[in-house]
């Protein structure tokens, strides 16, 4: 570096945040007697304009040409003031932050601990300051389009969203339909609202709009690339069935040899269906789907005289010689709405779920209920003996949520509201009914939701509360024993149904999703959001967003709340046509580099390659940093035997000093 | 071994155009000592010997090599290199390919099945030190030294190499020529170095690496000899940062070797080089079999066998086990 370094130093109060356990005064007069040190000031939100203004008159006064600002965790406000000195007229990357908040304040009590170590953090950046090199952020540009996988309600609105905004959108669905869990439920609480009556129309449009290209059947298997142009690789799974010929009529499926032979996904196995089938009737795109587990043809290679699907098919759509087929495509952002997993009951053993029929989880009730279901909306339940319509009917609550002993400590947020809504709905159908629902927490939070659990109790639906121990059978009836905690006594209540208020639990297939996109996940195992307050839609990786339950439990509203902000986040760099590199990358020094790739493996981010170049005549390998891909996180660094590859701004050169001013070390 | 085939074979590998030179072992001037030797025509094979005395691991010539910068329009010479390796020495072949250090169309594995190699200290500590080159051959089970006409029979655990009581792969793990037939493996030998340390507290192993290390003279040698210490521009030689400190102490001589065993831990084949060339016997071995055996216990990898394999340190499972951190 040629110019002297001329240090300004900006320490924080934020309010009392850290002036509270810091004494800043004393350790801005400490860090104007470090070297190169021209001015040092307080203030008391150097965050706020008037602290900005500070800086950038310091800047253009005393000539400043590196700064450091004594606040924050960098996370928070390394953006505020690298524009800040940019506007200025210095390089944004000479500032160095110095964390005196999270690292300091908040962990001391005592003030002169907190000042002793502020003084050290402070020394340690202005060794590290006359250090920074000058870099530039570059701009690429960005392909006008979204991926969205997953067509649940979070996947469809999403798609809309950018769609209705003028952009391309592909949108990949796993099963033969979209619509995802919310085309399962009957009425949605709080409002009742017919969940396929306010759905449906979506799911139509999704398939129709002149932008959506809705894959669905489909898998994302490749995406490479980063943000602005993601490289996608989907592969559409072989239905059997011509896409273009299908006409939806449904004849196949009333003729196939093994007709209503199994389970329905849809109906949760209460239902069943052929192998070649419609997942249920309102289902978009309505093309007939053959499941090549189930068909007699596919598995055995014969099915009677010849398949009874294709001599009946009048369209002539039945093509068993059909295969897989990849499509690729390239897109600006990608937003992930994969959805949830019911939690599997057969791990709460002592609810016998898998041992009596008459032990139901929410899901199947939502099926039971609704008029489109197996039983067309009847309560018709098998008890083991016969089919009886329930007269006792109970609830149990927070069935694999807030429970350590199957891992899941999370509330799955929406338990409290569906279980009131199918007591309300059950008490429609059967007014005679005594249901009651045993709890640990009635968890009424949303928008209506007090009022519309106020409105079920009023039906005679009885709340106990107290978490059932065990289920077991006694003649006919089933018996939850269980102490009702409010009293204190102790119940063996016998019942004809139990309904399980099962949670919502990480999809089990998610690690494929994470592998691909590099997510990463909270402790509760769903998707890692950027920032829990303020980056809710979006996840580490640059240009990749969250919506729905895949990234928490969470009700419609909100999933429709996060799907629209995820859509809009995603348009950002759509819009914009460009989007900026960071200049804060690692860079490889070729000449001690061996090549042996450790560092390729270890970038989470894919950003390095082995390139071939020639060195003095030789032709050797050499480690190269794609700018676009890097993230600056810094793993590859210390994978490097080497020393090879380092990032900018945190090269050993610059954060060694830094350390040593700690006096950790000579 | 089969000195007949060996020499055959090395004559038509070495007349190859594609051929640099076959690196091999020849006869030693000195006592037990053998020496290497860059065998170029057809004439040279003659040297070349396979005994109980070719305890040196070859591989590490590969990578010594340097690339010295050619002037402007000369060609490198890209023929290829052919090396004899021993069981052992073809896992640091194949970790040199993971790591691509060497590419595989640059070399030509000459594969030795070895029935086990001698430690020549222990050769000097019973049988007497010897200035006249002698001969050592396998014999039966054991092996026969053979000094002025004398010919001694040795049983094979008096003189037998550590690195070979341990030995899981006497076989080459990988070789274009294989020459003679593999020998039968034997069961390996527990490893009680480790297993004695592993036995004491932290306070015990302190002091035992205190007074080991506090005996190194930084050669070097170590990480010379080493078939996989061969970067370009080590660590050790850097002066900013100065990660280690040039002064010959306890302090630096304990990072120094400690920074070598991280650097080793799952790449090192055991090969016992290192142990085998420090003049200060300091038992090295005991720190990379100790890295190795957490390794292949927590993680289930073992170095040099799969030229395909992902480089252990480069790899990284979700579920990998990290009770280590503390
Ligand atoms: C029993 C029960 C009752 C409920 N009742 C109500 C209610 O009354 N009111 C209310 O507001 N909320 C209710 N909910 C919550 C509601 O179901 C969710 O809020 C909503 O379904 C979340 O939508 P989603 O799009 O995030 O996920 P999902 O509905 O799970 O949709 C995800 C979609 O992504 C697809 N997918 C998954 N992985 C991939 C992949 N790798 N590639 C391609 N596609 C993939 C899936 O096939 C699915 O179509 C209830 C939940 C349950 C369990
Ligand atoms: S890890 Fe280091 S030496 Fe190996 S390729 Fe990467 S930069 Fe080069
Ligand atoms: S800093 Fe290294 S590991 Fe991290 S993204 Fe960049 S190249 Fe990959
Ligand atoms: S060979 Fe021995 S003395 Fe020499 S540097 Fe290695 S450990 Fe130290």
């Amino acid at each position: 570096m040629t110019e002297k370094p001329k240090i300004g130093v900006y320490v924080c109060h934020c309010g009392i945040n850290i002036s509270a356990t810091v004494d800043v005064e004393t350790v801005a007069d400490y860090a104007l007697k470090l070297p190169n040190v021209e001015v040092a000031r307080t203030y008391s939100y150097m965050c706020s304009d008037p602290g900005q203004s500070l800086i950038k008159n310091d800047i253009r006064e005393h000539g400043l040409n590196r700064v450091i600002v004594a606040s924050c965790s960098p996370r928070m406000h390394e953006p505020t003031f690298r524009k800040a000195i940019k506007e200025a007229g210095i390089n944004p990357y000479y500032l160095e932050m110095a964390n005196i908040r999270e690292q300091c304040s908040w962990v001391h009590h005592d003030i002169d601990e907190g000042t002793a170590k502020s003084k050290k953090l402070v020394a340690a950046s202005v060794a590290k300051v006359r250090l920074l090199e000058a870099l530039e952020s570059k701009e690429v540009d960005a392909e006008p389009s979204a991926l969205v996988i997953g067509a649940g309600i979070a996947g469809i609105q999403a798609a809309l969203d950018i769609a209705d905004a003028g952009f391309k959108v592909y949108l990949v669905e796993k099963t033969p339909s979209v619509g995802g869990r919310m085309a399962q439920l009957d009425k949605t609480f709080p409002t009742l609202d017919c969940s396929a009556c306010i759905l449906t129309p979506k799911m139509v449009d999704c398939a129709s709009h002149p932008n959506i290209e809705l894959l669905s059947y489909s898998e994302v298997e490749e995406i490479g690339g980063y943000i602005g142009n993601f490289d996608i690789k989907v592969r559409k799974k072989a239905r059997y069935v011509d896409f273009d010929k299908c006409t939806g009529c449904g004849d196949c499926a009333a003729e196939c040899r093994v007709k209503d032979r199994f389970p329905s996904e849809f109906d949760m196995g209460m239902g069943k269906r052929s192998a070649v089938y419609l997942p249920f009737p309102q289902a978009v795109p309505a093309k007939y789907t053959i499941d090549p587990e189930s068909c007699l043809y596919l598995t055995k290679g014969k099915c009677g005289k010849g398949p009874k699907c294709a001599e009946v098919c009048q369209a002539g759509a039945i093509n068993f010689d059909q295969v897989d087929e990849t499509v690729e495509f390239r897109v600006g952002a990608v937003i992930v709405a994969t959805g949830f997993d019911p939690f599997d009951a057969s791990r709460k053993p002592e609810y016998g779920y898998s041992d009596y029929p008459n032990v139901i989880t929410g899901m199947e009730m939502e099926r039971l209920v609704s008029a489109s279901g197996p039983t067309g909306g009847k309560i018709k339940i098998f008890n083991g003996k016969e089919e009886i319509e329930p007269k006792e009917v109970a609830f149990i609550k927070c069935v694999g949520s807030r429970d350590e002993s199957v891992g899941n400590e999370y509330c799955s947020r929406v338990c409290c509201m569906y279980v009131a809504k199918q007591a309300h709905l059950l008490r429609d159908k059967l007014p005679d009914a005594n249901i009651r629902v045993y709890y640990m927490d009635v968890r009424a939070f949303g928008k209506g939701f007090e009022e519309f659990y106020d409105r079920v109790r009023r039906e005679n639906v009885r709340y106990i509360r107290g978490n059932p121990s065990e289920i077991f059978k006694r003649g006919d009836k089933l018996v939850v024993k269980v102490e009702d905690t409010l009293t204190a006594t102790p119940l063996e209540d016998e019942v004809d149904l139990v309904v399980l208020g099962v949670g919502l639990e990480p999809r089990a297939d998610m690690r494929q999703t994470m592998e691909l996109l590099r997510l990463s996940q909270s402790p509760d195992r769903f998707f890692l959001e950027a920032h829990p307050k303020l980056r809710p839609v979006d996840t580490a990786t640059d240009g990749v967003f969250l919506a729905g339950c895949c990234q928490g439990p969470k009700d419609i509203p909100d999933t429709v709340a996060q799907a629209k902000g995820a859509a809009s986040s995603a348009m950002i760099p759509l819009a914009r046509g460009k989007v900026v590199i960071s200049a804060q990358v690692a860079t490889v020094d070729e000449s001690t580099c061996r090549g042996c790739g450790f560092c390729v493996n270890i970038c989470p981010y894919t950003a390095i390659e082995l390139v071939t170049v020639n060195r003095f005549g030789h032709e050797v390998e050499v480690a190269r940093v794609n700018e676009a891909l890097c993230k600056g996180c810094g793993s590859c660094s210390p994978g490097c035997l080497s020393d090879s590859i380092q990032p900018k701004s945190f090269r050993d050169r610059q954060i060694l000093p830094q350390i040593a001013a700690l006096g950790v070390f000579k | 071994m089969d000195l007949e085939q060996l020499r055959k074979t090395a004559a038509e590998v070495v007349a190859r155009d594609d051929v640099k030179y076959l690196i091999g072992w020849k006869k030693g001037s000195y006592g037990y000592r053998v020496a290497p030797v860059f065998v170029e025509d057809a004439a040279g094979v003659a040297e070349l010997i396979f005994s109980p005395l070719c305890t040196a691991n070859l591989t590490t010539y590969l990578t010594l090599v340097e690339k010295t910068p050619l002037p402007r329009g000369q060609e490198a010479d890209k023929r290829k290199v052919a090396l004899m390796v021993k069981g052992c020495d073809s896992r640091a072949v194949v970790q040199l390919l993971v790591e691509k250090g060497i590419h595989r169309e640059e070399v030509i594995v000459i594969g030795c099945p070895c029935p086990g190699v001698v430690d020549q200290s222990l050769l000097v500590e019973k049988y007497g030190d010897t200035e006249e080159p002698v001969e050592v051959k396998w014999n039966g089970d054991g092996f026969m030294l053979v000094r002025g006409g004398e010919e001694i029979k040795i049983p094979r655990d008096e003189v037998l190499a550590e690195k070979c009581r341990l030995c899981r792969y006497p076989n080459p793990v990988i070789s274009d020529h294989l020459i003679g037939a593999e020998v039968e493996k034997w069961s390996p030998a527990e490893d009680s170095g480790v297993s004695e340390l592993d036995a004491k507290d932290v306070d015990g192993r302190w002091e035992y690496w205190e007074e080991q290390f506090n005996k190194c003279i930084r050669c070097y040698s170590c990480r010379n000899v080493c078939p996989l210490c061969y970067c370009q521009d080590c660590i050790l030689d850097r002066l900013n940062p100065t990660w280690i400190n040039r002064a010959v102490n306890f302090s630096e001589n304990t990072a120094f070797n400690i920074s070598r065993a991280f650097h080793l831990a799952g790449r090192c084949i055991e090969c016992g080089e290192c142990e085998r060339v420090c003049p200060a016997n300091i038992p090295l071995g005991k720190i990379n079999r100790k890295m190795a055996r957490e390794v292949r216990e927590k993680y289930g990898f073992e170095p040099g066998l799969d030229p395909e394999a992902e480089p252990f340190q480069a790899s990284f499972k979700p579920d990998d086990p990290e009770d280590f951190i503390l």
